[in-house]
């Protein structure tokens, strides 16, 4: 537990005892420091990622650390959007990373339209069928 | 600049330094144009990590030419607020 925290700085002296706080993140049970915020609570426990980009899927964790780039927004007791670095844990606070979104709508290359009648839906539903039947 | 054009640019959209300067010598895009064509600056945050870094890119490869006087703009809301904030401070909870 904790293995990231600096408890004896040579400058700043030693970490002060503080009150331990349970949360939870991504339905794992994790532990923080009172005064933590959700982002440095987390990287204490070696959790760096917060969330994944929406269309892409590639990780993403704390970037500016001062509630300016919105990088570390998490899901915090059901209220998405909230900014990691800049929210405190609280006890049994329900933590969510950001997931991967559908993109139903995504184009698949340059040649790849998507459809503005619906004729040109139809034919383009049957070609998509006939190739997939001679695969 | 090797090796940094994969370098993300606009981290909400992920577009990359090589994407915006394809973009440009494409169609000889202003700051602006690249923008729409890209997205980039046009993410969650609201471009305020890489809008100075759009501006000083498009300088970078278009000179002083006049149509990239005008810089970036900031739209508002500044910050990202929710509908139910905007909504006059009603809540419909109960």
């Amino acid at each position: 537990m904790m293995t990231n925290r600096i408890v004896n700085h040579p400058v700043l002296g030693k970490l002060e005892e503080r009150k331990v706080i349970q949360f939870t993140f991504d339905g794992k049970q994790f532990s923080g420091c009172e005064g933590d915020t959700v982002a440095s609570a987390l990287w204490a426990n070696g959790v760096k990622k917060l969330r994944v980009h929406e269309e892409s899927g590639q990780p993403r964790g704390l970037y500016c650390n001062i509630g300016h780039c919105f990088e570390c927004r998490v899901t915090v007791n059901g209220q998405p959007g909230v900014r990691a670095c800049l929210t405190k844990i609280e006890e049994n606070m329900v933590i969510e990373s950001g997931k991967q979104l559908p993109t139903p709508l995504k184009t698949k290359g340059p040649g790849d339209h998507l459809p503005r009648t619906y004729a040109e839906y139809a034919t383009k539903a049957e070609t998509s069928e006939e190739e997939n039947s001679r695969a | 600049m090797k090796g940094l054009e994969k370098i993300i640019i606009c981290r909400c959209e992920e577009v990359d330094l090589e994407e915006i300067r394809q973009t440009v010598s494409q169609y000889g895009s202003s700051a602006r144009e690249t923008k729409l064509r890209t997205r980039a600056g046009m993410g969650y945050c609201g471009g305020r990590i890489c809008r100075p870094m759009l501006d000083a890119i498009l300088k970078k490869i278009m000179g002083d030419k006049p149509q990239d006087q005008i810089p970036l703009k900031i739209q508002p809301p500044v910050r990202p607020v929710t509908l139910a904030r905007l909504g006059d401070g009603l809540h419909h909870d109960d």
